[in-house]
């Protein structure tokens, strides 16, 4: 009896190269991103916090935790806020500013280099300034108000969670909102000045122009905008620690997870919050990226 | 010479130059300290004087070494050869394994000069040598008490009492320092005035004292709870840590830093440093039973089980431990002597700001848990920072951060 060996397709020099150049992308996913990944959820399904002896398997239990534990739940109410107030604020200011900038024929670059800067600043530095502008003794917000006779006497900002939550959102979308408007105003320079043309000769008017020509045309860059927008809000860290500390009334739940796994060593229970967040932050990316997709498909 | 052996002679002669260099230098010592503990130049320059040895000292903030000392014990590495070990952190990394017994590097004469040691040991093993002897104390402001004609309060109505008149003769608008925000400072400042309430947090099975409105954890919340809202506190303690705090102090904007570390007063008293050098004074924790308490905060040195040269650590220990160094970095660093022996030269040469009431404090300074701080610590603690955070600002009341943190308390220890 014998056996043929299997005979595998012989490649063509053209998809050796293909292979040769994807291969250290998929080398580094693989040992930076999913092997992680993989490993992060295999863990999950066991008790690892270095405190208590053995690693037992422990099911579904700390996603229970994740979804059920009250102080958890608070924190994915306050991320939902977050993702909800900077989305808006980045895409609406970001669409606004693009528009702008796209109009701008003089000194364009430099206007877009003083956009820009904000977004250059290290997350860690912009809150830090921001906490000096907030500052309820000595802030630069109290002092313009007081002196427009605005407020009287000085306000403790984050005293009140609303407030809190909407300062926090604004100094997240203040750093974040230049690359909306990068990408924005990349998508909108790409549209040709035919159409704007033509509907001018149709006598559109400049709302029905940014209803009818602009926004279509830019739906996959603000598709791209706001997940990225989304994305980064589900995972506001710097700008709230560092603005409020730990205090359960600004407290995302990437401040959650990183008091679960680093101050209370519940590695296991930070792992699952991890997973969710990430599958949050995909599942709503997915949302915008069908969505326009369909939106925008021509043939 | 052809191309070729150019080329390799290029090579060649740096890389066995480095080489060279490396066989023959001592590797430096790693340590991971916070600011408060890095030796300044000339000490680090002492150190290779009298060891021949070299530091490598990387300075993280408190919060950030215990983040890397944990992501790194995790990955099976060590951060550095010799890191901080706050007392807070004595329970989790002991009952983690991640510290090695450190009690045959320290002579046992030198070990019972240092009483804070007991604080660091763990099942029986050493896991830091205390190098900051921290401990609460009363900070005040003399020119605002003698301008409202107040005298240094002892109990807590006198505190009061001393606050309402300094206030109301607009030496200080708000007297009282403490920190409310949902930070570490804000818990520890409520566990002193727990002690000064005359009570503890827990009994000796870890059961919480603190429920009843009777009961000195829920009086001490009350107070602070209380003094904010009548205006002896500055509505701003909210967000405020404990460094603020003693800024606001070094300014002259407060009279008491009420949960004052005993070795800041080096700073306080430092012209260069504050401007209120000359009216800095330390006084004994004020109290409702005549006895003063207080409780130890000390900080010590460890080393990772998984920490490479440990050998080197050793030298440095001892060299750390010497009545020379302790001095000098106490003078430099406001670092508090951990050997009675040296705090106590200190004080009879004059050295130590505020000898008599330092020492004094010092003798009645507790162990915050008599047990041993417990493996659940850090959630427990984080569980007062929100719930007093959330009283400061008038979103529960007091008995309701008190079920908050008991519930905590009780989740943790499960």
């Amino acid at each position: 009896m014998t056996f043929d060996m299997p005979t595998w397709p012989r490649l063509n020099r053209d998809a050796r190269l293909g292979l040769a150049l994807a291969l250290p992308v998929v080398l580094i996913m693989g040992a930076l991103v999913f092997g992680p990944l993989v490993s992060s959820l295999y863990d999950s399904f066991f008790r690892i916090e270095p405190m208590k002896p053995g690693s037992p398997f422990v099911g579904v239990k700390n996603y229970v935790t994740a979804l059920t534990d009250p102080t958890v739940l608070a924190a994915w109410a306050t991320t939902g806020v977050y993702v909800l107030l900077a989305v808006v604020i980045e895409t609406g200011g970001g669409l606004a500013a693009a528009l702008l900038l796209h109009k701008i024929t003089i000194g364009r670059r430099w206007l877009l280099a003083a956009v820009v800067l904000p977004w250059c600043l290290p997350p860690v530095v912009n809150a830090i300034i921001w906490g000096w502008i907030f500052n309820p003794s000595y802030g630069l917000m109290n002092g313009l108000l007081q002196a427009s006779g605005l407020t009287q006497g000085n306000q403790v900002w984050f005293n009140d969670r609303a407030t809190g939550l909407v300062l926090i959102s604004v100094v997240h979308a203040w750093r974040m909102m230049p690359l909306t408007v990068i990408i924005l105003l990349a998508a909108l320079q790409s549209i040709p000045k035919e159409l704007y043309e033509a509907a001018r000769l149709d006598g559109a008017t400049a709302f029905q122009r940014l209803r009818q020509i602009t926004l279509p045309l830019i739906a996959p860059g603000l598709a791209i905008a706001l997940s990225q927008s989304t994305v980064f809000a589900i995972n506001l860290f710097d700008e709230a620690w560092i603005l409020n500390g730990a205090s359960t009334d600004t407290r995302s739940i990437t401040i959650q997870t990183y008091m679960a796994s680093f101050q209370n060593l519940k590695l296991s229970l930070g792992m699952a919050l991890s997973l969710l967040v990430m599958v949050a932050s995909l599942a709503v990316s997915a949302v915008y990226v069908l969505r326009v997709y369909r939106e925008t498909r021509f043939e | 010479m052809n191309r070729r052996a150019f080329l390799l002679t290029a090579t060649a002669l740096p890389l066995s130059f480095g080489f060279a260099r490396l066989g023959h230098a001592a590797t430096p010592l790693a340590l991971l300290l916070p600011p408060w503990g890095t030796l300044t130049k000339d000490m680090t320059d002492k150190y290779t004087q009298d060891t021949g040895g070299t530091l490598n000292i990387e300075t993280l903030g408190w919060d950030e070494i215990h983040t890397k000392i944990v992501t790194s014990m995790v990955a099976n590495t060590a951060p550095a050869t010799g890191t901080e070990l706050d007392w807070s952190w004595v329970g989790q990394f002991g009952a983690a394994g991640w510290f090695d017994d450190l009690s045959a590097l320290v002579p046992a004469d030198v070990l019972a000069d240092i009483p804070t040691a007991a604080i660091f040991t763990y099942d029986g093993k050493l896991l830091g040598v205390p190098y900051n002897n921290d401990f609460r104390v009363m900070i005040y402001n003399k020119a605002h008490l003698d301008a409202a004609g107040a005298a240094v309060p002892t109990t807590m109505d006198e505190l009061l009492a001393a606050a309402r008149a300094v206030k109301a003769k607009g030496a200080s608008a708000y007297p009282i320092g403490l920190p409310l925000s949902a930070s570490e400072g804000a818990a520890t400042a409520w566990y002193l005035l727990t002690k000064a309430f005359g009570g503890d947090l827990f009994d000796k099975d870890f059961k919480p004292l603190f429920t009843t409105p009777d009961s000195a954890g829920f009086k001490a919340m009350q107070f602070e709870v209380d003094a904010l809202k009548e205006g002896l506190i500055d509505p701003a303690s909210t967000g405020l840590k404990d460094n603020a705090v003693q800024e606001l102090f070094k300014a002259g904007k407060i009279t008491f830093d009420l949960a004052g570390q005993a070795g800041i007063l080096a700073v306080y008293t430092d012209p260069a440093k504050s401007t209120v050098a000359a009216d800095a004074h330390a006084a004994l924790v004020p109290n409702v039973s005549g006895k003063s308490r207080s409780f130890g905060l000390p900080e010590a040195v460890g080393m990772p089980v998984s920490a490479e040269n440990k050998d080197q650590l050793a030298t440095y220990l001892t060299w750390m431990l010497t009545p020379e160094v302790m001095v000098a970095n106490y003078k430099t660093l406001g670092v508090l002597p951990t050997r009675l022996s040296v705090l106590a030269a200190l004080g009879k040469d004059g050295s130590l700001r505020e000898g008599e009431i330092l020492a004094a404090q010092s003798a009645v300074a507790e162990p915050l848990f008599a047990q041993g701080t417990p493996g659940w610590y850090s959630e427990f603690s984080g569980a007062v920072q929100t719930a007093l955070n959330a009283a400061a600002k008038g979103q529960i009341d007091v008995a309701t951060a008190m079920t908050q943190i008991a519930d905590a308390a009780a989740a943790a220890q499960q």
